[in-house]
């Protein structure tokens, strides 16, 4: 048996081993192929097979073409490229024009997204229309459409101004604060103290179905003011219980030790503009109300202060 | 006077969460008979929990009356508090066991004066997360009314506009209960589910004037389905309803009608001055859950379906400081790795592939991308097209019998029994058909299966379908599971993005 598990934890060593040595050796060559003056050097030097001067070239070549992407994407953040649709019924012969958007918070690129558009009118050629995206709904993708890239109506002479370069910094900015949001929303977690429901490790027991919205009781028998736990909470310093926030951001709600409950609403630069802070028995606290406002990165010490 | 507490008068009020149905209902039974063993063991302890337990009263020694104490052939004896109820079934939980033996207890045992309606609830829901192809989902979407005044305003995007109807619970629940009880009685259960980014919402209802227990109980004789579900992805302006119906449990017309109503009022709880909304349909109808989620949900895929798949799960952009080429495109050094339905670098390592072979398989990658795979878990069951193309000409159909067909059709209709299909032309195609010159003919087609898109994958890669000469809509790209195909596409409504 322990034989068995020896053997079973070598072989995992040593996968993990092969993985660790296959990047090295993918990065050596990355940094090899990247060489300045490589290309040069190789149709100078004399080689034995011409075939692998041709193969070294293409690397060379497909090394340079992704540095250079690489280059564009991390400078200039909203980049361009051409697609082919596959569709034989495509519209425009399948000629699609792809705009990636580069999403990248504190020092590191998360995400790429993509709106893909199409020319669907054969007369006015600079007509576009977004044929597939990869915008998430929470991203006012049409409203932006609509005011950048309307579309000419079949009974108008002339084209509608479209105005693709603010359409893609529009939609840059919005993708980009969103995600600034979420990230100063789980730094506010953090700082809180509270963990993340969703970053929680699955527990076997715990089941799937979760928080129950609307079970607050009927105000005729509200009988449990004798409950412990409410108790022990009352007695122990109020501190944040929990932090949630909608999906695109823009609304936290935070649940205090001693049932106080706060809803703020934050605009899409992440300031915090307006809050309601009500106690447990319903009245409203004003004055924590007007310390909230302000930026989302410290609400959690203003609110403590 | 003092109301009389046993009489009973219509009223306004919901139906509370503690009122109790008796355990041997025919809807207690049926629920509690589907779940599994892990999962009734899993309710009970939630159900002991402190905050659940005005909801989900046990049946303990103290409830015993004087008269019926001391009865030996009781098969379970009641427990003394819930601390003991709880470590009953902790223990339950950590021992193997028939799943029979666990519903006896809870129905018979524990809970034998009735099993509240959260109880019912939770364990309804418990089932739909269990199973999550088990009901059938119509996916809507809460589009914003445009009204003459504001749709100037609609089109700005500001630092503080909300394009999305926002969700509260609280007002939420109140203002559906607003709307729904003059017509009915029902139940609501709203809950976050932390396995999935959604919220579902149970309705049961009860036509009945009125919200006693006893009324409840009462048998109604319609053995109709009586509960509905409603779940909201988070961030997304999607809802899916479906109705709870059991196993060969037909809906009725009661059924899909109370339905209807709670679903009417579903856009009126959401709205708020100036900012109303409506139900709109988006042509999708499957079983799956997590194809919802993919086709309908909060994230990046909506409107990248099919082989534009690559966009969203970055196969095709890697990341933007990714300088490394070498590793890229070779599947066949780290299979392991590689998640298990990665069907094609299987069959590339099939050293028997013959190169014709290989070139269908290639095909077929490049139309499906990474979609359609057989266990994706995103199968849809049913697609539906109708063809609007206009028949050949040159098959020499002459010009003066257009009009027959057009005529004819109403007649077809009448014929055909229940309910007007979704793919039934409206009045402004038919009229839009009697304009045009060419007959076309009503010709549709569904396909049908476990995973429909991973089927015409397969028929691709065997070379039955032509990979290349296909339509874009045979690799489930539109996103729709109901739609008309005119000139080899799926019509859209004009001026419209996908999946927003």
């Amino acid at each position: 048996m322990s034989a068995m598990e020896t053997l079973d934890n070598e072989i995992g060593d040593l996968q993990a081993k092969i993985a660790i040595l296959q990047a090295h050796r993918a990065n050596l060559s990355t940094i090899l192929l990247s060489q300045p003056h490589l290309p040069a050097r190789l149709e100078q030097r004399p080689v034995q097979h011409e075939g692998h001067r041709r193969k070294a070239a293409k690397l060379v070549e497909k090394q340079s073409k992704r540095n250079l992407e690489n280059v564009y994407r991390a400078c200039a953040g909203v980049t361009a490229f051409k697609v082919k649709d596959p569709d034989p019924y495509a519209v425009d012969d399948g000629n699609v024009l792809g705009v990636r958007i580069e999403v990248a918070i504190s020092g590191r690129f998360i995400e790429t997204y993509n709106v893909l558009f199409n020319r669907p009118d054969a007369q006015y050629k600079m007509m576009l229309k977004i044929h597939k995206h990869t915008i998430p709904p929470c991203i006012p993708l049409q409203a932006l459409a609509n005011k950048w890239l309307p579309m000419t109506r079949k009974d108008v002479e002339t084209a509608t101004e479209q105005n693709l370069v603010k359409f893609g910094r529009s939609l840059r900015k919005e993708l980009v604060s969103w995600h600034m949001r979420l990230e100063a929303i789980t730094k506010l977690r953090s700082e809180a103290g509270v963990e993340d429901e969703a970053a929680r490790p699955e527990e076997a027991e715990e089941p799937a179905a979760g928080r129950v919205l609307n079970a607050f009781m009927s105000s005729d028998d509200e009988s449990d003011e004798d409950d412990e736990e409410l108790q022990r909470r009352r007695n122990s310093p109020v501190k944040i219980m929990e932090l949630e926030a909608d999906a695109a951001g823009r609304e936290i709600t935070l649940t205090w030790t001693n049932g106080r409950v706060g809803i703020m609403k934050v605009t899409k630069d992440g300031e915090v503009e307006k809050a309601v802070v009500k106690d447990e028995d319903g009245t409203r606290d004003a004055a924590l109300g007007r310390k909230a406002i302000g930026r989302i990165e410290g609400l959690v010490q203003r609110l403590a202060a | 006077m003092a109301p009389n507490p046993k009489a009973t008068v219509p009223d306004s009020k919901n139906i509370p969460h503690s009122h109790r149905l008796p355990a041997n209902h025919r809807e207690v039974q049926r629920i509690f008979s589907k779940l599994s063993r892990a999962s009734l063991i899993s309710l009970a302890i939630q159900w002991l929990a402190k905050k659940n337990r005005d909801f989900c009263r046990p049946f303990l020694l103290g409830d015993l009356g004087d008269e019926e104490e001391e009865r030996d052939d009781e098969l379970y004896t009641p427990a003394q508090s819930y601390e003991e109820l709880q470590e009953i079934y902790k223990q339950l939980a950590g021992r193997k066991g028939g799943k029979r033996e666990i519903q006896d207890r809870i129905l018979e045992g524990d809970w034998r004066t009735g099993v509240s309606m959260y109880q019912l609830a939770t364990a309804d829901i418990q089932y739909l997360l269990d199973h999550t192809n088990s009901l059938r989902w119509t996916a809507k979407r809460l589009a914003r009314i445009q009204g003459a005044k504001s749709a100037v305003l609609d089109m700005e995007v500001t630092n503080d506009s909300d394009h999305l109807p926002r969700f509260q619970a609280q007002t939420f629940m109140g203002n559906l209960a607003r709307e729904l009880t003059p017509l009915m009685k029902a139940h609501y259960l709203l809950m976050k589910v932390r396995t999935r980014p959604m919220t579902v919402l149970r309705v049961y209802m009860h036509d009945s004037p009125y919200s006693t227990e006893s009324s409840l109980a009462a048998d109604t004789g319609s053995d109709s389905a009586r509960a509905v579900f409603f779940i909201w992805p988070n961030g997304s302006p999607f809802v899916y309803s479906s109705i709870a119906n059991h196993l060969g449990q037909a809906i009725g017309d009661d059924g899909r009608h109370l339905r209807d109503i709670v679903q009417q009022a579903i856009p009126k709880a959401f709205s708020r001055p100036s900012a109303r909304y409506q139900l709109a349909g988006t042509n999708f109808v499957t079983k799956s859950l997590d194809a919802l989620l993919a086709y309908r949900g909060p994230g990046k895929s909506n409107a990248a379906a099919g082989g534009w798949g690559i966009f969203q799960d970055h196969s095709f952009s890697q990341n933007a400081l990714d300088f490394i080429t070498s590793q890229k495109g070779d599947p066949n050094e780290k299979p392991a790795a590689s998640k298990p339905t990665a069907a094609p670098s299987k069959r590339a390592l099939d050293p028997s592939e013959t190169p014709e072979a290989k070139r269908k398989r290639e095909i077929a990658e490049g139309r499906f991308g990474t979609s359609a795979l057989p266990n994706d878990g995103r199968g849809l069951e049913r697609f539906d097209i109708r063809i609007d193309d206009a028949f050949p000409q040159s098959s020499a159909q002459p010009d003066g019998n257009t009009s027959l067909p057009n005529n004819a059709r109403p007649a077809s209709r009448d014929r055909r029994k229940g309910r007007p299909s979704l793919l039934d032309r409206s009045m402004e195609e038919i009229e839009e058909l009697q304009d045009s010159e060419a007959w076309v003919p009503d010709v549709r087609m569904v396909f049908q299966g476990s995973h429909v898109f991973a089927g015409i994958r397969q028929l691709v890669e065997q070379g039955i379908v032509d990979g290349e000469k296909m339509p874009a809509w045979m690799t489930g790209e539109a996103g729709v599971t109901v739609g008309v195909v005119k000139e080899g596409r799926i019509r859209m409504k004009k001026g419209n993005i996908p999946g927003v």
